[in-house]
């Protein structure tokens, strides 16, 4: 049976999915909901689909999957809606801004017996999937450094979303929660954190951060997470240091199309590098997250998996506020 | 003519400073005394000079200077020695492994009115001078944070000794980017927290960890010092690298960068050709150049004091689990 989802926020990560669902054949794209009318209504004309004007009004239709891509305070409110329309549900990562409303949508989701996911797409990354088979296989031996990096330039988003603390929790709740998450899924729970960031420091659209996590295993990660370079690309890199061995790479080296053309007005040449690949981490992940829902399993990453991963974000950020380690219980 | 002398060839880079000392036209390398008389032969055959049966014997000759390249223990009995002896002194990094010693060493050379500059190598590396100076134009703006490197194999024999060494991977390679870092930005590490342990090998000493410091200026660092390149399939010795990010822009520094990768069947593994500046020999340069033209050392004995104090610091931090301020009581 076909699956109907509705989008939750026309934002960048809105319309990729939306994109990823149109390639998924058990499921059809319903309505999309936005609360600026004329993004929604741009969206909805694009793929084809029904605006909705209000969250409740989609909410009574018969949608199976509500999948909300919103800034990260907003998540809790709409998650519990969802939940309590029996509505399945795939939320962006991260799960919230704080672990009582994180726990909160868990615990909701439960009750209501729907599917919950959180976006850790990372796990879906080739790249990474294929560095977790190869230290699940021992190759590596013990392991003992690992070095994460994942950054580009500031983003900006929907009224500057990402530069207010409050609402984002800025790089280290946003974005190297992918990381943690990761080294979560290969290392196990993280005994210690201690991190430096910019909170606090006075700076305007730069976020930078190096954090260290001690796990219970003693494995040592460090997480470098950056929206302090110029904009340009988007760089990610991992190398995992094991008594037997040692595996990195770059995504900037990992490019097997680097295509320069002519700029016609007699410019500069534009170089456009590319890495194909069939299927996109975001089109397996969302595919994952539709077969749980038409075959009722529990999807890979569960509600607990997202709200450890929010724990060491938190953590991180407590450590910077405060300039201590933070324990983990 | 500069007249100089080696004592002890326990640290395998004073192989390379005789080597550059043969290379230079205003300098000899006047004999070489070691402890153990069997290396210490050898390496005078080698590099065409004469053996001393004695540490004394070769400092009663006629010579300006001598390098101390001994296990980093017994630097201290060395310096005292030449210092008494009025020889101008070079000595390997770290400079002592306690503070108490690097003190009466810069104290005891102040007295008998002899210089002491500590090897800071990476100070002369081509490329690293070029990024201090992108720096200091400001071309970075303000700098914020430094993400560090240096990474190598374990070196074994005396070096997992901490008799002798004072410590493992962080006593080892701390010191070269800590001094690194404070020459580029001018500012002393005033807090150092560190995870430290031995994960790849079954030895006394520490192979890895993860430092993280924070400079007089807020400025925040982190530093990797692991021996994490597999020993023998890793295809160079190991690395220093810098990713300084500034308010106005980022930068990347690996100063061994410039290589290429050679494919040999009879090593059977892929192997880095380094075809860059010789850092040894800008070191040996300076070196020489203080004792003709009797100025100040560019790297002093306090340099030396200053970055083995954070290595120091690491390992009280490890030992608490808390960050430790600087300057040690």
């Amino acid at each position: 049976m076909v699956k109907k989802v509705g989008i939750i926020g026309c934002g960048t990560m809105g319309g990729f999915h939306a994109g990823f669902y149109r390639q998924i054949p058990d499921c059809q794209l319903a309505g999309v909901y936005d609360i600026a009318e004329e993004k929604r209504n741009k969206f909805a004309e694009e793929f084809k689909i029904k605006p909705f004007s209000s969250y409740d009004e989609m909410l009574k239709e018969d949608i199976d999957i509500i999948d909300i891509c919103l800034p990260t305070s907003l998540h809790k409110e709409y998650v519990l809606k969802a939940a309590e329309k029996k509505k399945n549900i795939f939320c962006e990562k991260p799960i919230a801004r704080n672990l009582e409303d994180g726990k909160m949508m868990v615990e909701s989701c439960k009750n209501a017996k729907v599917k919950f996911m959180v976006g850790h797409v990372l796990r879906y990354f080739h790249e990474y999937a294929k560095a977790k088979e190869v230290i699940d296989s021992r190759t590596l031996g013990n392991i003992g450094v690992v070095r994460a990096m994942r950054g580009g330039a500031f983003p900006h988003a929907w009224q500057e979303w990402y530069a207010d603390y409050q609402i984002s929790g800025g790089l280290v709740l946003d974005m190297i929660i992918h990381d943690f998450d990761f080294l979560r899924w290969c290392f196990g729970d993280v005994k210690r954190v201690y991190a430096k960031g910019m909170i606090n420091r006075g700076y305007k659209f730069i976020d930078y951060a190096l954090v260290t996590l001690r796990f219970k295993s003693g494995v040592i990660a460090h997480v470098e997470g950056t929206w302090a370079h110029p904009p340009g690309g988007f760089r990610t890199k991992l190398e995992v240091a094991g008594s037997k061995g040692l595996l990195n790479f770059d995504s900037s080296d990992s490019l097997p199309i680097h295509m320069e053309v002519k700029d016609t007005g007699g410019g500069r040449g534009v170089a456009v590098p590319e890495s194909p690949i069939k299927e996109s981490p975001y089109l397996l992940e969302l595919k994952h997250f539709v077969n749980c829902v038409i075959n009722n399993k529990e999807p890979d990453i569960t509600g607990k998996d997202a709200l450890k991963a929010l724990e060491i974000s938190l953590a991180a950020l407590e450590s910077i506020e405060t300039g201590r380690p933070v324990v983990l219980n | 003519m500069v007249k100089l002398g080696i004592m002890s060839f326990a640290h395998m880079h004073a192989a390379s400073y005789a080597d550059c000392i043969s290379k230079l036209e205003g300098a000899i390398l006047t004999g070489i005394a070691d402890d153990n008389p069997a290396r210490g032969r050898k390496m005078a055959r080698k590099f065409r000079t004469k053996f001393f049966n004695s540490y004394k014997a070769l400092l009663d000759e006629d010579i300006d200077g001598v390098i101390i390249t001994s296990e980093n223990s017994r630097h201290r009995k060395l310096v005292e020695l030449a210092a008494s002896c009025k020889r101008h002194i070079l000595c390997e990094k770290p400079l002592a492994t306690s503070i108490k010693d690097a003190q009466e060493m810069i104290d005891i050379c102040r007295a008998n009115g002899v210089k002491l500059q500590t090897a800071f190598p990476c100070r002369f590396a081509t490329p690293a001078i070029r990024a201090r100076a992108i720096i200091n134009e400001g071309r970075l703006g303000k700098v914020l944070a430094i993400n560090g490197t240096n990474h190598g194999k374990m070196p074994g024999g005396w070096f997992i000794d901490k008799k002798k060494s004072g410590g493992g991977a962080v006593m080892d390679h701390t010191v070269h980017v800590v001094d690194l870092m404070r020459w580029f930005i001018k500012q002393e590490v005033v807090s150092v927290y560190a995870e430290i342990d031995t994960r790849f090998y079954n030895i006394k000493a520490d192979d890895c960890g993860i430092l993280t410091m924070e400079f007089g200026d807020g400025t925040f660092a982190t530093l990797d010092p692991s021996w994490s390149r597999p020993s023998k399939s890793f295809p160079a010795w190991g690395d220093v690298t810098m990713e300084i990010i500034g308010t106005e822009g980022v930068l990347d520094l690996d100063i061994f960068n410039q290589k290429f990768s050679l494919f040999s069947e009879k090593e059977g593994k892929e192997s880095w050709v380094n075809w860059g500046d010789n850092m040894d020999m800008g070191l040996m340069e300076d070196f020489v150049n203080m004792i003709e033209e009797e100025r100040e050392p560019s790297i002093t004995g306090e340099d030396g004091l200053k970055s083995t104090e954070v290595a120091l610091a690491a390992y009280l931090s490890a030992k608490r689990k808390e960050s430790v301020r600087l300057p040690l009581e």
